[in-house]
């Protein structure tokens, strides 16, 4: 089974790309590809080969949900663990996100120092 | 400190760095989305109205989702409320007019208190910033192909004050870049033969960078593709050829003096003695020098001593109404940049109209609550100063006007006044500039003009003031400085200046000036000027190419 070691983060909004690729480095020690587009993440995901995808989930063009559908055809997402990012909280949203194939949300705004736990847990139970 | 508590710190410091760009962001952002409430107010059309509410929501969900995350846990929290509120008239198709003046009303407030409050950053990000322990000169790159043009900038930056280094290529650029990052970038975007590289350059250069620069755009086209272009990848200046080097490095200073500016100067005007020492309290609160006049007949001589940029007058006094006494402020065209903000119990909106078409720029409605006190004052105070910045520069020079500087000469000694610490007034005047310009012709005569005018500001500190007082004439004020140190910094200039060779028509020449000094914290200010005028006189009388200090 492989270790945790490179995530591919999907995400539009500049500041937040930035201040994750910080925390998941320094904090939890991984490898961080940011992504500032659903089409840019289809375009690295084969070359980077990641152990964790993390998917905003409202961005312009192709929005989370579709990325996660087109990422699904390309590479393996039954390995590859898929969590959404957004600021929605709603329990039926949750329910929805994972019926599309993630395997958990993690809620904006989040901890940056907190970040790199909750992937970590995200990882243990799709592991489980 | 071990390599753990170093490597959290150094995570601490990025952080905060990241916290304090996205606290700039905000700054642009909010107003914008401010705006785009008003146009959706202003909007009639029912399925345009429908694409706009639709990205307003987007907006909000985007902000709510990441100002908490930087720290800005209650702007999160309110932009998610308005969030939930447009959501709710997208699901019904209705949009409430009502509601949706609050919703304008709260985003513009947003607007103006977040950059009041920007201090307040989250708890992860209190680390001091890296970026601080700076040596006082901003670092800045600059991409220019034609050797000449790069140059000229990068000394006249230089001669600023800044740290300019010229780069030929992308190549060299990008080298420089990983060997240190500068504060801030100045790209031509037409680069060889090529009208799209630079822009393109500089796009995938933001992009790669961590956290974008400040950036200024150079170009030969000036239409308006090419400038929304220069927006869309964050630029703050855009400049088309020839280059106005003054200009640059205004926009630059503007950039880098968004954060550490004066406190603005706020005057109160309210016979009511509690509420009014209130206001003052809320308003220093917010980091504004504040001063109050309980008798409107005192308002002239605070004004004329204190020089507020914002004016803040109770409607209903006795004696004297605040819609008045704003007339005949409004009578003194010196005081036409100040904006008026009125404090009133009154909520008749055509009362408040009818008064604001005879003077005045807004209302306070009472009961006032502090934050929108703050950030109705804060916001005009803030434009007041950007405009009054801009009007009060001389284009050649880049230096203050006739009347700014001599506004500035007041405010200077009326602080030497109060401190018992003596400030210096200098008047300057080239030696024979008329000689100059009959033999050189006027464009080098505004290139002579230009030189001097860089190099006293490179030779000034930065709490002096300089003007350009009429042609060839300068006038600057030295705060904290007596006469014997003033004449010592001016003759080191005199020399200096007269060391610079100018290329003439026909051949190299040189140019002397002259200096008249007065020094004080007894003396008015016009008293001042006009010994500092005497004592240039007497320099020029004397045979020219001196400095002289007035007798007091």
């Amino acid at each position: 089974m492989p270790d945790l070691k490179r995530i591919l983060h999907v995400e539009d909004d500049p500041s937040i790309q930035a201040v994750a690729k910080v925390a998941l480095e320094a904090v939890g020690g991984f490898t961080v590809l940011s992504c500032s587009c659903g089409q840019d993440a289809l375009d690295q995901v084969q070359g980077f080969a990641p152990d964790f995808i993390l998917l905003d989930v409202m961005m312009p063009g192709m929005d989370g949900p579709q990325t996660l559908q087109e990422l699904g055809r390309m590479v393996d997402i039954t390995q590859i663990p898929v969590a959404f990012m957004t600021a929605k909280v709603q329990p039926n949203e949750i329910e929805h996100y994972r019926s599309l194939g993630a395997r958990d949300v993690i809620i904006k705004p989040f901890d940056p120092m907190q970040l790199a736990t909750q992937i970590r847990a995200i990882w243990s139970q799709s592991r489980g | 400190m071990d390599k753990r508590q170093q490597q959290m710190a150094d995570l601490q410091a990025h952080l905060q760095q990241l916290g304090e760009q996205f606290s700039q962001r905000l700054r642009e952002e909010l107003p914008q989305l401010a705006d785009k409430a008003l146009q959706l107010q202003a909007c009639a059309d029912p399925s345009e109205q429908l694409q706009r509410l639709t990205e307003l929501r987007d907006h909000l969900h985007k902000l709510a989702g990441s100002a908490g995350t930087f720290g800005f846990s209650d702007l999160g929290a309110r932009a998610r409320l308005l969030e939930q509120q447009t959501q709710q008239w997208l699901s019904s198709l209705e949009l409430q007019r009502q509601g949706l003046q609050g919703l304008v009303n709260e985003l513009q407030q947003l607007a103006s208190v977040e950059q009041v409050s920007q201090a307040s950053v989250a708890p992860v990000l209190k680390t001091p910033s890296v970026g601080a322990n700076r040596d006082g000169a901003y670092r800045v790159y600059i991409l220019e192909d034609e050797l000449k043009v790069g140059d000229v900038i990068r000394l006249t930056l230089n001669t600023f004050g800044y740290q300019a280094s010229h780069f030929l290529t992308t190549a060299a650029l990008d080298a420089a870049l990983v060997e240190q990052l500068p504060d801030a970038l100045i790209i031509d975007v037409n680069l060889g033969d090529s009208q799209q590289t630079g822009l393109d350059y500089a796009a995938a250069l933001q992009k790669r960078l961590e956290h974008s620069l400040p950036l200024l755009v150079l170009t030969t086209q000036n239409d308006f593709y090419t400038q929304l272009q220069a927006a869309r990848i964050g630029a703050m200046g855009f400049f088309s050829k020839p280059v106005d080097v003054a200009k640059l490095e205004n926009r630059l200073e503007r950039c880098f003096n968004q954060q550490s500016g004066e406190p603005y100067r706020v005057l109160i005007v309210d016979d009511d003695r509690e509420l009014s020492s209130r206001y003052r309290l809320v308003l220093s609160g917010a980091n504004m020098l504040v001063e109050v006049v309980n008798d409107p007949l005192q308002l002239f001589d605070a004004m004329a001593r204190f020089h507020p940029e914002v004016l803040v007058l109770d409607v209903n006094m006795p004696g004297c109404s605040g819609p008045e006494l704003a007339q005949v402020v409004r009578f003194n065209d010196d005081w036409l940049r100040v904006p008026i903000i009125y404090l009133s119990a009154e909520t008749d909106i055509a009362l408040q109209m009818s008064v604001l078409i005879r003077a005045g720029d807004d209302f306070v409605t009472k009961p006032i609550s502090d934050n929108s006190l703050i950030a109705t004052v804060f916001a005009r105070a803030q434009r007041a100063r950007l405009l009054s910045n801009a009007l009060s520069r001389d284009s050649l020079t880049g230096l203050l006007k006739h009347a700014d500087i001599k506004e500035q000469v007041a405010i200077e000694q009326e602080r030497a006044l109060r401190s018992g610490k003596p400030a210096s007034v200098v008047m300057l005047d080239i030696d024979h500039f008329k000689k100059v310009n009959d033999t050189h012709g006027h464009a080098v005569g505004d290139n002579v003009i230009r030189a001097l005018a860089n190099l006293l500001r490179q030779r000034l500190r930065r709490v002096d003031s300089l003007g350009r007082y009429g042609g060839e004439e300068f006038m600057a004020v030295l705060p904290d400085c007596n006469g014997e140190q003033a004449v010592s910094i001016l003759d080191e200039i005199r020399q200096q200046f007269s060391s610079i060779s100018f290329a003439g028509e026909q051949s190299d020449f040189h140019v002397s000036l002259s200096a008249g000094i007065a020094s004080s914290h007894e003396r008015t200010a016009d008293e001042l000027m006009e010994m500092a005028d005497r004592a240039l006189y007497a320099a020029k009388n004397n045979g020219r190419n001196q400095v002289r200090l007035a007798d007091d």
